[in-house]
């Protein structure tokens, strides 16, 4: 019987673009149980977005493997080649940062495509779910709208409810709210919230360190492609024990070390 | 100079009969000329060096000649070639119709590389098949993009056509040059016919610059 | 097939084409000449916020877009010498009425160009204190015209493909040469296809050089 204990196991995992020129992810070995909440933070081009992509099974891997459930997800095979278990990508959900609704359908299809199309789920079904989920995200009266019409924030709250749509078990948040107006983070991240609240496993991609703070169970420090620290937010965020992970802390929340070095953040 | 309009008038049947003939020609070479073009389109995009190279040469050969060309290239060497006899209308829908799928398949190919790759990685994250996918998200942007410039290219086939009176076939040209050169009339019959091409052409040209901001307004496709 | 393709006669029998070619070709560049410059006017006058200076000119420009080029031109040949009661040669019929009809064509081009430029720099150029003649001559025009070059180019290709409808007015061009040529010998496959690649081999390289600046240009700016 597989081992259920880690919702999800990353073993190994080595990517790198350019046919080994640039590596993005050198070794990454991270474990995820199935109540963890788990942000991670980092600098550009540290591989943050690479690994949840990878997870995603949008991106090839050059070694290693990935188990969702005890299963095997992805892993590579002889020729190097990446297999990837589609039934199980179907449990995981993923919202980007650039909204990716379909133009060209209203709230309500763009919601009910999946669902209909792939799992064979019935229209008046669908729709009656959807508009369950439009409401509670309250968003009801823009069923027949078209994206177009949408603010920023909307459109991810669609866009996350349209991940829902299919009952995933794990949802991954690619920095959602980079490309929004401040004004429209906090409704974004309310709904995320209201996610967390009902245990939904989740990983998150974010520069937003205050909300960071309030959803995590776990922050991951990625980069240059490896783990520098891994551990609660009260340690990543407030007492890093990497001196890398506190150069970056503080220059995020922007404490100069004329404001007095070894300073601690108060979380 | 005299102008006598009633000439019109005397010969509104055979004016008739004419454009029903430039109309009847354009339709058919008009959906005969989108399907090919589409095909054509896919041929342009395919990995497959064979299908790309002839599509390619094709493509180019039909963009860089004159359509008048093409028409008397069909009209006197195809039946040559084939080594059958080949009606006027048959010669006339095939010229128009490769040149039409020429230039429908520039139109559909600029629209498939339109729908962006990150609905591509959201098409994944929902679970959708390739086919659902192509179906359901990749073509129905394409054909919405297109459709502008496709119509617009139907006003250009239209105005093509015009050249088939110059191998014998009773278009709305042919007809009018001929009533013409027997009246002795040709500002009148000359002038109606333009003015027929253009009352024809012009809505649609209008209706192009609708449509593309209806779409763009609804959509922001 | 029972028809003898002859690659002799290609060898030998074409040469009464290049009388016809060299006709088709100063057809093209005196039309380019006009469709150019009188295109460009024909931009400003439409852009004009005065409408008895703007409606002409549009209804000038929609007629020439919506009607066939072959009707224009026959149009031409036979209805100008008796409207206006004169006598004009055959060459300079066709040169006026592919020119016309290309600076319909080209005035649209130069239109979306300005109008396009215009919209992104007007702030800026106010900012900087430029009097709208300033700001028209030195950012809205050089910046409209390396836009539209491509469009342009491409007219001026399309209006050398299109000066082959002149030999169904027995205007004595490259496409007339060639008909004569391939009814009189019955050898209309190898004279239509020879004819084609002639076409071909003008409009191909040009196009494609146009086509390889824009990507440049589309490479730098991204």
């Amino acid at each position: 019987m597989a081992n259920t204990k880690y919702l999800v196991e990353m073993k190994g995992l080595h990517k790198s673009y350019a046919g080994g020129v640039k590596p993005v992810l050198q070794g990454l070995d991270i474990s995820m149980c199935p109540g963890d909440r788990v942000v991670v933070i980092g600098p550009s081009g540290g591989g943050k977005s690479t690994l949840l992509r990878v997870l995603m099974g949008l991106e090839d891997i050059d070694k290693g493997q990935l188990l969702f459930q005890g299963k095997n997800y992805i892993t590579t095979d002889k020729y190097g080649k990446t297999v990837i278990d589609k039934e199980i990508r179907r449990n995981i959900g993923m919202v980007f940062q650039h909204y990716t609704l379909f133009p060209h359908l209203n709230i309500l299809q763009n919601l009910t495509l999946a669902p209909i199309k792939v799992r064979g789920e019935s229209k008046q079904s669908a729709e009656l779910r959807a508009r369950g989920l439009l409401t509670r995200f309250g968003l009801e009266a823009k069923e027949k709208a078209y994206p177009a019409h949408l603010s920023g924030g909307q459109k991810q709250r669609v866009a996350i409810a349209r991940a829902l749509m299919l009952d995933p078990k794990l949802m991954l948040f690619d920095e959602v709210t980079s490309a929004l107006d401040p004004e429209l983070v906090a409704e974004v991240e309310q709904v995320i919230m209201h996610l967390a609240e009902q245990a939904m496993p989740m990983v998150i991609v974010t520069h937003d360190m205050h909300f960071a703070k309030n959803i995590a169970s776990r922050v991951i420090f990625c980069a240059g492609g490896v783990v520098v620290e891994d551990g609660p937010p009260e340690q990543v965020l407030g007492r890093p024990k990497e001196a890398r992970t506190r150069e970056f802390i503080q220059r995020v929340f922007h404490i100069g070390e004329t404001e007095g070095v070894g300073r601690e953040l108060s979380i | 100079m005299e102008l006598d309009f009633s000439v019109i008038f005397d010969y509104k049947a055979a004016l008739l009969f004419g454009l029903l003939l430039t109309l009847k020609l354009t339709a058919i070479c008009v959906v005969l000329g989108c399907a090919l073009g589409f095909l054509v389109a896919i041929a342009r995009s395919s990995k497959n060096k064979i299908l790309y190279g002839v599509s390619t040469v094709y493509v180019a050969l039909f963009r860089g000649t004159p359509v008048l060309i093409q028409l008397f290239w069909m009209f006197f060497c195809l039946p040559l070639v084939l080594g059958i006899e080949l009606s006027n209308l048959t010669c006339g829908v095939i010229a128009l119709t490769l040149y039409m799928a020429a230039i429908t398949s520039e139109t559909f190919r600029a629209s498939f590389s339109f729908v962006s790759k990150e609905q591509h990685d959201a098409g994944i994250a929902l679970g959708l098949t390739y086919r659902v996918h192509t179906l359901y998200v990749l073509l129905p942007q394409a054909m919405l993009r297109a459709a502008p410039t496709l119509l617009s290219n139907c006003t250009s086939l239209f105005k093509e056509s015009a050249l088939v009176s110059a191998v014998g076939m009773a278009d709305l040209m042919f007809v009018s040059q001929n009533i013409s050169n027997r009246t002795g009339h040709p500002v009148e019959l000359l002038t109606a016919a333009a003015v027929i091409y253009f009352v024809i052409a012009f809505p649609i040209t209008r209706a192009v610059t609708a449509l593309e901001r209806k779409i763009l307004h609804t959509m922001a496709i | 097939m029972n028809y003898q393709f002859d690659l002799f006669f290609i060898a030998n029998g074409l040469w009464p084409l290049l009388k016809g070619l060299v006709v088709t070709l100063e057809l093209t560049v005196a039309a380019n000449i006009i469709g150019l410059t009188l295109g460009f006017v024909i931009a400003l006058l439409v852009m004009n916020p005065n409408p008895i200076l703007r409606w002409p000119f549009t209804l000038f420009i929609e007629f020439f877009r919506c009607t066939p080029a072959l009707v224009q031109i026959v149009w031409f040949f036979y209805c100008i010498p008796i409207i206006f009661d004169v006598y004009i040669d055959a060459l300079t019929m066709g040169i006026l009425a592919i020119g016309l009809n290309l600076a319909a064509f080209n005035a649209e081009a130069y239109r979306a160009a300005i109008q396009g430029v215009q919209s992104n720099q007007y702030d800026a150029t106010v900012a900087l204190g430029l009097s709208p003649f300033q700001r028209t001559v030195y950012v809205v025009l050089p910046q409209a015209f390396r836009s539209a070059l491509p469009v342009l180019v491409a007219n001026g290709i399309g209006a050398f493909q299109q000066t082959a409808l002149v030999a169904i007015v027995a205007l004595q061009d490259l496409m007339y040469m060639g008909k004569i040529l391939a009814t009189d010998t019955y050898r209309p496959i190898e004279v239509f296809t020879v004819i084609a690649l002639i076409y071909f081999a003008i409009s191909f390289p040009i196009s494609q050089l146009v086509e390889y600046i824009e990507r440049r240009r589309k490479a730098e700016n991204s």
